[in-house]
């Protein structure tokens, strides 16, 4: 009778446990956000020559081969639109394509507030933006996101000073030629851009991180040094299609990080970058759910993250990602 | 009635040449990645083109260069102070011995497009970066004045002169550089 009332109390002794396990489980899940996502083109670069964005996709007159008889690519630049319960972050920004940079062959662009309110966002809530990197058509319009909190990489900052500070003309030139500059270290960060990073630190609106960070539960900063640029970083996001990273231009291209391209190479290491694709297949368990900035297959079945997609302002097109649980579809 | 069926025949042979020639002509040219038919807005053939520059206006954009390579560099380097100082050290002297240099460079940068040559097709893009260079110099000068006095507004102030300036840079850019940024 004794031992039976023991094994009775084991019983609910381990009965106990194992649903305050639960509880605590389910709260820890219920505190973990699930976000909803969506994808903006900013603008497109026409007619980009495919071998000057990926090396092994480069163009030979009179191929039949698929790796090489593609002369040229439309890029998307795209920005990733990320809602976190009553969170909203942007990752990457965009450029601002007015009268004073037309910047030729350029196409599609519109302005970053005007396409937010197109998804029925207001510019002004945008809480936080994590720029992939600094260049220019990737931190531009941060001044038209007034309440935005800039999150950007020690490492970054840090290689533009130096390459500014270099004794070399060449190596500390933003721009060594008319024609462009041609990846030298501080290629890319053009005045305009870097006034509006600064004008975000002025305004005590910046985070320097160094490395990793958790920007909100679940939400979490990867440095990707020298996978496109010296201070790079990543951001996963859970969903509910299981975690997607966005990566900017350490992950320009999704057919690169599907067959271990190298893409648009400019202050990038080759070996970071494939590192960077690696992070992407360990967190989100394979390359579907990384997001790609420039992919020329964007907002189609080819790339199926960004399939549901619909032509917004001036012929830019956009895509749903991933919606939470209860968020409503913002496709027209 | 022979004649006029040789005739017929040549001409329908005419006709398969022909459409062949074309289908093999459409299969060989190259194309770009084609883009979802209903999402293609191709505007290019509608946008008119900048014109080349003439031989004097080259003359004039290159000469700029020397001085636009340096300039956009400073100009740089003008908001990498600022960045610097407000989110690493805070020393206003360090501040000060950085754009003591930069404050010279935009001054005699100034002087220097002043001076130069411009063709008349030009001049109002000469004297649009002649006023870029003194924003940027009295950008660097409100700068300086707060390493002296610790008066944070001017380090606004200054901001919006830096902004100005190269939104005006840009300008002449889109005139006489107009590859000068690629895709990144």
């Amino acid at each position: 009778m004794r031992k039976r009332a023991s094994r009775i109390r084991s019983f609910a002794l381990t009965a106990g446990i194992a649903a305050l396990a639960g509880l605590f489980g389910s709260t820890a899940q219920a505190q973990q956000p699930v976000c909803s996502a969506w994808l903006i083109e900013s603008s497109r670069f026409m007619n980009v020559p495919f071998g000057s964005f990926m090396p092994d996709r480069t163009f030979v007159p009179g191929s039949t081969k698929p790796e090489s008889n593609i002369p040229s690519v439309d890029l998307p630049v795209n920005i990733g639109v990320i809602k976190c319960g009553s969170e909203l972050i942007l990752y990457d920004t965009g450029w601002k394509q007015q009268d004073y940079l037309k910047m030729t062959g350029s196409d599609h662009w519109a302005p970053l507030p005007d396409q937010l309110k197109a998804l029925g966002f207001n510019a002004a809530d945008v809480t936080k933006v994590v720029i992939g990197h600094a260049h220019w058509d990737h931190a531009g319009q941060l001044s038209d996101l007034p309440n935005a909190v800039l999150y950007v990489q020690r490492e970054e900052l840090k290689a533009i000073e130096w390459a500014l500070n270099y004794p070399e003309p060449h190596i500390r030139a933003i721009n060594s030629d008319p024609g462009g500059c041609n990846r030298t270290p501080a290629c890319g960060y053009m005045p305009l851009t870097m006034e509006e990073v600064y004008g975000k630190v002025l305004k005590g609106k910046a985070v320097i991180v160094d490395g990793e960070t958790e920007i909100l539960p679940g939400v979490r900063i990867h440095p990707a040094f020298r996978a496109h640029t010296a201070g790079s970083q990543l951001l996963e996001v859970p969903t509910s299609i299981g975690k997607l990273v966005f990566g900017s231009d350490a992950f320009s291209s999704y057919e690169g990080i599907r067959d271990w391209m190298t893409a648009n190479v400019q202050q990038t290491d080759t070996v970071q970058q494939f590192l960077a694709y690696e992070k992407c297949y360990k967190i989100t368990g394979g390359y579907n759910n990384c997001v790609a900035a420039h992919e020329p297959l964007s907002y189609t079945d080819k790339y199926p993250l960004t399939k549901n997609s619909w032509v917004a302002l001036n012929g830019g097109r956009m895509a749903e990602l991933t919606l939470a649980p209860g968020e409503k579809s913002r496709k027209p | 009635m022979a004649g006029g069926r040789s005739l017929l025949l040549a001409g329908v042979v005419g006709a398969l040449a022909a459409t062949a020639g074309a289908a093999w002509l459409h299969e060989i040219r190259p194309r770009s990645v084609v883009q979802p038919a209903a999402q293609t807005v191709d505007a290019r053939a509608e946008k008119p083109q900048p014109p080349a520059l003439t031989a004097d206006e080259e003359r004039f954009a290159t000469t700029l260069w020397t001085v636009h390579r340096e300039a956009t560099r400073s100009a740089v380097a003008l908001s990498f102070a600022g960045i610097i100082y407000q989110a690493e050290d805070r020393d206003a002297r360090a501040l000060a011995r950085k754009i003591e240099p930069l404050a010279k460079f935009f001054h005699d940068a100034e002087t220097q497009v002043r001076a130069m040559s411009a063709p008349p097709s030009l001049s109002r893009t000469q004297v649009q970066y002649v006023d870029a260079m003194s924003l940027y110099a009295r950008a660097a000068a409100e700068m300086l004045k707060f390493t002296e006095d610790g008066d944070s507004q001017r380090l606004q102030v200054a901001h919006g002169l830096d902004m100005k300036a190269s939104e005006d840079v840009l300008r002449v850019g889109e005139v006489l550089w107009p590859g000068q940024y690629k895709p990144h």
